[in-house]
Order: structure tokens, then C-alpha cells, then sequence
């Protein structure tokens, strides 16, 4: 008797449960969401985040506010986003590789791994770029090889935060142009770039695409690659780092929604639906393309399998930054 | 060239009856951001960007911009009002403006402050208008090096605080720069002096720990009092006395110069400039003991850096596309959504909106002072409240201030702490300012030292080579060995000659 | 009761400890993170001149006020028992208000610490209390999550 009464209890407090679960998803969201962005206000993956935002809110009739949790490389947001509750109301931006970085290398300590995420959708795919200044020796990328491979360790090479996706690309560089080696120099953020560029300070970036766009059309800078196999569009005058001889020279700055683990499926795909059709919507490729932003949607296993490949590739080259001498 | 005619064309642009509205609007808004607790310029200025979309470009950047500078202003109000910095570059005015206020001048700091921003404001203005482009190639050429050199300098100038004893000064400056420490390392990313709090890995927030260095402590030293005696502020004392008007028209135009300067070089901040102010004008003092007592110059010095500063960090945007500072970053961001890229390119191509941004600012410089003045008086008032509601309220927010910064409580023990730790600094009377200029030059020194190193593959020559660094090296000796030989005042000079 | 000068006296000589305190294990941790390394200096490099200059100075200072003879200029004021029990009250209801902060959410929080502390440092009308408490929770609520995005917690019972 006393059996059967447990057995029903332990039923009933399961289908409570479960229709808890499913009545809370059904009216979601009934109350705010939060929006977390790994980085300070104003840079590109805070702007895009806050374009998604105000047309994903529209949507779902509650406001999504961004939230900068900037500091550490991402580490400090994305610290916090693995600790919340898997309801659906804290989301954030993951951006790849700088979270697998964080997570591969020992010395950041970081208390999460890359199981710790439910990745939602992403939104941007922005390939990487090597630009020097318009007056550069360097018109093709083939110059800066061949100087590289002259006098290793003297070309200044910039980078926008130590294992960065920057970073990991010159590695990639270098490994496919044995004997030439850049001297790195660790700055904080595309516009310190720009400075000491501009500056002489540095002689040769490595960046992304969307940082550099308007000035590469404006002609302030000469972008000389490319890092994908296919042209951009926004810049289709440069060439691609396979064109230029070096196909595995591929990298780039990939930035997507994830929430913390154990987020229940049919969860995960609402949000999908809301948040593929804000990106979807004209005005958000709009605002993102003006500024030379390329989108790319991916989501389910697409998305799983993009993040665990870029997490392979992050491993090798994280692990040859840490023990590659100066 | 004819920028007297796009100055004027710029200028009827933003007197046009729209852009006017948003140059009022931002004004008001900026300052009730810097008055509100945990509303940095940057958080702000980020929240309204949205707002930009449907507006103008023109009037959204107007708007903006207004802002931005508002905030400068309004941050002063709370500094003065309850020492407590509304943001971050307010925190040198606390010094000596809320020792005024305690005086019953508060209203007269307040006024000072917004003459002297008005002046270090419409001073930029104008530079920016006839030398921008050429001072700008300048400041570019202020690379990692260079930079570490400018920090020497400004770490320099810490004896200058020191009050009392010189070497508690250093004692503190020292511990500030070593607390700067706390969090992960920005070069190699490794966790320093976390202790495992996740909470720590960006370091103890600034604006949480001078909060409660400097508003938290203030008020537990005024519970002390048994009969808190409340302050009279007559109007006749809003007008700063002749003796005043004259010690501040040195203070202003030197401030001004400071900020100006400093502006240009990208990465240096809105608070550097306010101490450099404040402490080159208490070195150049006959009466320097007058510091941190209420003298009128300790805030009409960096209040006319703080704004000419913040005018003219405006020129590396606006002709280079280089933003100095995060909150400028946010403004370019803004720039950047509505389809413009902030540079030389676009003075060429859109030069009607860039001029009538340029001539807005000598709008919301104007517009600012004419709003802040007559109010000047009201906000005085405020202290006249019994003093457990001017407690509590200031409690409320810091409470606020502390905890919006990233929605973390632990913030809020960060300030408590501080507080009771700045309430035992002031009771023994040691020096709290070096401690917080420790702590701001921190994070500059190690990462331009290292990002120098990075750029010279770990030749400790570079800094001796380049001629601007070096310029800057020899300036930090002549500066450490000046104040350590602490030249006595004229007097005692001129009686020991006669 | 310790006199004045006795007081600021013993104060330096608590600070000069307390700074020792600091300046000795952080020299001690850094030590335990690379000084220089192929690379450059290392996270430890700075931390560990800082603390040992600090620690340095710190002891010098100690030296120095337990040595003086004289303490002129050395007056501290230390507060009376009401005063120090305000004080001390403000402190407990400043934890207190952190602890419960988010559980208990900004509204349910901030308003009974309003009116305590209004009580503990000696308002009187029952009115202006009242009112300031609601304006400094609810209304100050209101502004700033409606009107400013800022978000302010909500407790766990929806307040």
C-alpha cells in the first residue's frame, strides 16, 4: 500500500513536473530577457547583438536587453552565461574560437568546458583579413611572406587579443610558409589596431573583415587577403589566401547565441524560430551588411558541428601558440 | 581652406530648430546620467543607440555627443553634493569640491565647475576647428613606449599627493598599483590574485571600490557628530569671492591646457587628466596645504581638463577615426550603425554633417552652462535636508551605483569593504588619493610595458631610442626629483636670501 | 580609553600591519606565476616588485611611527558610543541589505532598510520615513527598470 502510494507520488510530482515545464515554455517569455554580449559596448559583436535585439523583442512581445559583460576576453562573460539557469531568459553571445581558446588554455583556468553551452544559432561568420597600411611596402601577400621569410622576427605582426582567432591565424601562416615567422604583438581591440597602424607602430593586422571593410573601400588601408575560400563580398577586389597559394590559411571570427547546458529542446527550438527570423528580417541584413558584417545562419547540427570543428582547430594551434618561442 | 564657411554652414545646421532639440535633450540627458548612479557615459550612451536608428544621423550624432560631454558635467553634481563620483572622472573633484560644499560653498563649486568646463569645452572647440588634422598626425606618433613614458610621468606626480607624509603617499600609490593587479592578466590571460572568486577575474571594479573610498566613508564619519549642525548656504556666497575669481582663472586656463593635450592622445582616459590637473596645480601653489581643505582650484582645474579633455578626444574620432576612449568607441559605434565611418574620408564626403556636429558642440557647451548655472543654487539645497535623509539617500545610490555595474552583489561588498577601509584611512589621516591614482595608472604601465616588449622582441632599448619616449622619460626624472626635493615656498626662499 | 595621540599611534602602527599583511603574501603568490619567461616578463614580473617595494616601505613606516618620540599633528578623534553605534548599525544594514539583495529583489529589500536606517540615525516623522521608503524602493524601482533598462533584482517573490 504504502509502495503504490510512493509510485503515485513520485508520478504525480513527475507530471507536475512536466506540465510544469511545458505550460512555463508555452507562455514564454513572460517577463524580460536578457541578451549578454562578452565584450564592451560599441564593438561589432555588441552592435550586431543589438540590432537582433530590438527586432527578436518585437517578436516576442517582452524586451531583450544586451548586457555588456566585457573584461578577460570574453572570459567574464561567458563565465557568468554558463551559470545561469538553463530557462531561456539569460542568453549570450559565444564567439569562435575566442571561447574555445579560453576554454583549451591552461593557464586561463576556466571553470567551463565546452559541454557547458547549448549552442542556439548563429548569426555572424566574419572571415579574417590581413590589411597594412595604404603607403605599405607590402602590396600582395606574397610580399609580406617573402619578407617574413627574409628577416623572421622582425615584421610586427598585430593581433586584436592574445588567442584571438587573429592569432591562431598567423600561426596558420606561418605554418604554411615554413621560415617565415612575424614578431606578435598583442593589442586590445580592432581600434588600437588601426592606431598603431596608422601609427608605424606596427607594420602589418590581422583581423576580420568587419572591422576593416569601410576602410579598406575608402582606400586608408590595403587589405591583402583574404582567410577563406571564397571572395567577400563586400571587399570582392581582394583576393582569397587560397587564391593566393595558401588554402589552409582559414580563419575567422564566428559569433552565435548560446545558452547555458540542460536547456530543454522544444525550448531551444522556439528560440530558434524567433531569433532565424529577426536575422532573416530585411532590416537586420541591412544594418548588418551596411557595415560589412556577413551573416550566416546556422543552426541544430550544423552549428554543433561548426563548434566542434573550430574547437579541434583551436586545440592544435593553442597549443603551438603556448610553446612557440619569441 | 574655407572652414570658416563650413563652420558657418555647420553652425545654421545645428541651430536648425531639430538639431537644436536634440542638442537640448542630449545635454539634459547626458547630465542626469552623470548625476545617476551606475549610468556610466558608456552604459548610456550604448542604451540610446537603438534611439539612433530612427533618427537622423545628423541629429542622432548631435544627440550623442551631447551626451557624452553632458555626463562630464553631471558627474561633478555628486562629487560636490555627497562625494560620491556620479562617474568615474569625477572623482578628483570629491577632493576638494565636497570639502566647499561642507563649508556651505557648495553652490560656488558647483558654479566654478561649469565655468570652467564651459571654458576647457568651447577652448577645444576651437582648436578643434583650426589645428585638428596636424595635431592629430602628432599624437599618433604616441605608441606603446611612448605611452608607458606618459604613465611614468603621471606616477610621478603622485609625491605631489601625498599630503603629510611622502611616504605613505608611496606606501598607497604602491598598494593602488599592486590592487590593480587583481584579475586576469591582460597580456598572457592568466588569473592573478583571484583566490578562485570567478567574481574577481576583472579585477575589484573602480567604481565600486572609490565609492566606497570615498561616499561610504564619508558618511560614517558623519554619524559621528552627535549634533550634526546643518549647513547654511546663503545665495550671496554662490558668487566666488574676487580672492577666488582670481586663484580659479590661473586654475582654469591651466586645466584647460592639460585636458586639451591629453585628449589628443588616444587611450588616456577621462580621469588622468583631472589628477595631472589637479596635482600641477597644487605643486605650482604658494599655499598648498590649502589642497584637500576646500581650496577653489582643486575643482576648477579638473573640471576644465575633465570637459576640455573630453572635447577634444572628439578630434582623434573625428579626423583619424581613432577613438580614445571606451565611451567614444561607443560613439563611434554609433557612427558606424548609421552607415558612417568616422575618419578622414568622411570629413570629404559628408562634410555638412561633420561640421554640424563640430558646431553643436559649441552649442552644448553653451546650452550646458545655461542649463547647469541657475540650477546651481537648487542642488546646493540638497544638503540642507536633515542629514539622515542626505545619509540614506547617498546610501541608496551607492547601493544602486554599485550593483548596476554588472549586476553583481558582490560589487556591493567590494564597496562596503572599501568604505569602512577608506573610514579608517581618513581617521588616521592617510592619504586616500595616491591610492586611487595607484589604481588607475595600473593596468596602463604593465600593458604598455609589455606590449612594448612585445613590439621590440624584448629590447628593453626601445624606450631609449625613440626620441618622444625618451622626450617623456627625462620629463618623469625632473618630475620625481622636483617634488622630492620639495623646493620650499618663496617666502622661506626670500628670508633665508635677505 | 586611549588618549588622542595614543590612538593615531597605535592606528599607524595597526596600518603599517595590515599593509605588511597584503604586501607579503602577495609577494609570496607571485612568485608562484612565471617572472620572465621567453616571452617577455611574465604575470608575475610587476606583483612581484610592487609587493616587495611595498612590504619594504610598509616596514620603514612601522619603523618610523613606533620610533617617534613626539606625535604632533597626530590627533584622531575617535567617535562616541552613539556615534560608533550608528555607525556600526549603517555597516550591519548595509551587509544585511547586499545579503538579501537579490533572494529578496531591490523593492522588497531597499525598503525596509530605508526606514530602519531612517529610524537608527534618528528621523522622526513617521511620515517622511514612510514616504522616502517607498520613493527610494518602489519609486526608484520604477525608474529605473521601466525607464532606463537598468536592470534592479527581482526577488524571488516577484518583487
Amino acid at each position: 500500500m504504502l509502495k503504490f502510494a510512493k509510485c503515485l507520488s513520485v508520478a504525480a510530482i513527475v507530471a507536475a513536473a512536466l506540465t510544469g515545464t511545458a505550460t512555463a515554455q508555452q507562455d514564454f517569455p513572460n517577463k524580460p530577457m536578457q541578451l549578454m554580449v562578452a565584450f564592451p559596448a560599441g564593438g561589432s559583436t555588441d552592435i550586431a547583438a543589438r540590432v537582433v535585439a530590438s527586432i527578436a523583442e518585437k517578436a516576442v512581445g517582452q524586451p531583450i536587453v544586451v548586457v555588456n559583460r566585457g573584461g578577460a576576453g570574453g572570459q567574464i562573460g561567458w563565465t557568468e552565461l554558463v551559470r545561469q539557469k538553463p530557462d531561456g531568459y539569460y542568453i549570450g553571445f559565444i564567439n569562435l574560437p575566442a571561447t574555445n581558446t579560453v576554454i583549451l588554455d591552461p593557464e586561463r583556468r576556466a571553470i567551463f568546458n565546452e559541454k557547458d553551452f547549448t549552442p542556439i544559432i548563429n548569426q555572424v561568420l566574419d572571415p579574417g583579413v590581413i590589411w597594412v597600411r595604404a603607403d605599405s611596402p607590402y602590396k600582395t601577400v606574397q610580399d609580406l611572406i617573402d619578407a617574413a621569410k627574409k628577416s623572421p622576427g622582425t615584421i610586427r605582426a598585430a593581433t586584436t587579443g592574445i588567442l584571438s582567432d587573429d592569432h591562431l591565424a598567423i600561426l596558420m601562416t606561418e605554418e604554411a610558409a615554413p621560415g617565415a615567422k612575424f614578431r606578435i604583438v598583442h593589442l586590445d581591440g580592432g581600434a588600437t589596431q588601426f592606431k598603431e597602424i596608422m601609427g608605424g607602430n606596427v607594420d602589418v593586422a590581422f583581423d576580420n573583415v568587419g572591422s576593416i571593410v569601410k576602410r579598406v573601400l575608402s582606400g586608408e588601408v590595403r587589405a591583402l587577403t583574404v582567410l577563406d575560400d571564397v571572395r567577400s563580398k563586400f571587399m570582392p577586389n581582394v583576393p582569397t589566401s587560397k587564391e593566393a597559394g595558401y588554402p589552409t590559411v582559414i580563419s575567422s571570427s564566428t559569433r552565435g547565441i548560446a545558452g547555458p547546458k540542460g536547456m530543454p529542446a522544444p525550448l531551444v527550438a522556439k528560440l530558434q524560430g524567433v531569433l532565424k527570423k529577426a536575422m532573416e528580417d530585411p532590416e537586420h541584413v541591412k544594418k548588418l551588411e551596411d557595415q560589412g558584417i556577413a551573416i550566416k545562419i546556422m543552426i541544430g547540427d550544423e552549428y554543433e558541428k561548426y563548434f566542434a570543428e573550430t574547437h579541434a582547430k583551436a586545440k592544435k594551434y593553442t597549443e603551438w601558440a603556448k610553446n612557440r618561442p619569441m | 581652406m574655407d572652414t570658416l564657411t563650413h563652420l558657418m554652414a555647420g553652425l545654421s545646421a545645428a541651430l536648425s530648430l531639430q538639431n537644436f532639440a536634440f542638442a537640448l535633450i542630449g545635454c539634459v540627458l547626458g547630465t542626469l546620467i552623470g548625476v545617476l548612479p551606475g549610468l556610466g557615459p558608456a552604459a548610456g550612451t550604448a542604451i540610446l543607440i537603438p534611439l539612433t536608428f530612427k533618427l537622423d544621423p545628423t541629429g542622432a550624432l548631435i544627440m550623442l555627443s551631447a551626451i557624452y560631454y553632458g555626463a562630464m558635467y553631471g558627474g561633478t553634481i555628486t562629487s560636490v553634493l555627497i562625494n560620491v563620483p556620479g562617474e568615474a572622472a569625477s572623482v578628483v573633484t570629491c577632493i576638494d569640491g565636497h570639502q566647499m560644499a561642507k563649508q556651505g560653498r557648495g553652490g560656488t563649486a558647483l558654479g566654478i565647475a561649469a565655468i570652467g568646463s564651459f571654458v576647457g569645452g568651447i577652448f577645444a572647440t576651437f582648436a578643434l576647428v583650426i589645428v585638428a588634422p596636424p595635431l592629430a598626425q602628432v599624437a599618433l606618433k604616441f605608441g606603446p613606449p611612448e605611452f608607458f613614458a606618459l604613465m611614468l610621468v603621471g606616477l610621478c606626480l603622485i609625491t605631489g599627493l601625498g599630503g603629510r607624509s611622502l611616504l605613505a603617499g608611496l606606501v598607497m600609490a604602491v598598494l593602488g598599483l599592486l590592487i590593480a593587479m587583481i584579475g586576469i592578466d591582460p597580456v598572457r590571460g592568466a588569473p592573478r590574485f583571484t583566490l578562485g572568486i570567478p567574481s574577481l577575474y576583472d579585477g575589484l571594479g573602480f567604481i565600486p571600490v572609490v565609492m566606497g573610498l570615498f561616499g561610504v566613508a564619508e558618511i560614517l564619519l558623519a554619524v559621528q557628530q552627535p549634533h550634526r549642525q546643518v549647513i547654511k548656504t546663503d545665495l550671496a556666497s554662490l558668487i566666488p569671492s574676487r580672492e577666488e575669481w582670481r586663484r580659479s582663472i590661473g586654475a582654469i586656463g591651466r586645466g584647460t591646457g592639460i585636458g586639451f593635450f591629453l585628449g589628443l592622445i588616444p587611450g588616456v582616459g577621462s580621469i588622468i587628466p583631472t589628477f595631472v590637473a589637479y596635482v600641477f596645480e597644487k605643486r605650482l601653489s604658494k599655499t598648498p596645504e590649502r589642497f584637500g581643505n576646500g581650496a577653489i582650484e582643486g575643482v576648477a582645474a579638473p573640471e576644465s581638463a575633465n570637459n576640455a579633455y573630453a572635447n577634444a578626444a572628439m578630434i582623434p574620432l573625428l579626423t583619424l577615426g581613432i577613438p580614445s576612449s571606451p565611451t567614444i568607441a561607443v560613439l563611434m559605434g554609433a557612427f558606424i550603425i548609421n552607415g558612417l565611418t568616422p575618419g578622414p574620408f568622411l570629413f570629404q564626403e559628408r562634410p555638412d554633417l561633420v561640421w554640424a556636429v563640430i558646431a553643436s558642440f559649441f552649442l552644448g557647451n553653451i546650452l550646458l552652462l545655461v542649463l547647469n548655472l541657475p540650477f546651481v543654487g537648487l542642488w546646493a539645497r540638497i544638503l540642507h535636508l536633515p542629514y539622515q535623509y542626505v545619509c540614506v539617500g547617498t546610501l541608496t545610490f551607492c547601493i544602486i551605483g554599485a550593483y548596476s555595474l554588472q549586476q553583481n552583489v558582490f560589487d556591493i561588498y567590494v564597496m562596503i569593504a572599501c568604505g569602512v577601509i577608506g573610514y579608517g584611512m581618513r581617521k588616521i589621516d592617510m592619504p586616500i588619493a595616491p591610492l586611487v591614482l595607484g589604481l588607475i595608472l595600473g593596468p596602463f604601465l604593465e600593458k604598455s610595458l609589455r606590449t612594448s616588449l612585445e613590439m621590440s622582441a624584448g629590447d628593453f632599448s626601445i624606450f631609449f631610442t625613440r626620441p618622444l619616449c625618451l622626450v617623456l622619460l627625462v620629463l618623469a626624472a625632473v618630475v620625481l626629483v622636483a617634488s622630492a626635493l620639495r623646493l620650499p615656498p618663496r617666502e622661506i626662499r626670500e628670508a633665508s636670501a635677505g | 580609553m586611549p588618549n588622542g595621540r595614543n590612538a593615531a599611534k597605535r592606528g599607524w602602527q595597526i596600518a603599517c600591519l595590515c599593509l605588511l599583511a597584503i604586501f607579503v603574501p602577495a609577494l609570496v603568490t607571485s612568485l608562484g606565476y612565471s617572472l620572465i619567461d621567453a616571452l617577455g616578463p611574465g604575470p608575475g614580473f610587476f606583483p612581484f616588485w610592487l609587493s616587495l617595494i611595498g612590504a619594504v616601505l610598509s616596514a620603514v613606516m612601522l619603523a618610523q611611527t613606533t620610533l617617534a618620540k613626539t606625535n604632533e599633528g597626530m590627533e584622531i578623534s575617535l567617535p562616541d558610543r552613539r556615534g560608533a553605534v550608528q555607525a556600526l548599525g549603517m555597516l550591519v544594514a548595509l551587509t544585511a541589505a547586499a545579503a538579501l539583495f537579490e533572494p529578496l529583489g531591490y523593492r522588497l529589500t531597499m525598503l525596509p532598510f530605508i526606514a530602519a536606517l531612517l529610524v537608527v540615525l534618528g528621523a522622526r516623522s513617521p511620515v517622511a520615513i514612510a514616504l522616502t521608503a517607498l520613493a527610494g524602493s518602489f519609486g526608484v524601482f520604477y525608474v529605473f527598470y521601466h525607464w532606463l533598462k537598468v536592470p534592479l533584482p527581482v526577488g524571488v517573490l516577484g518583487l
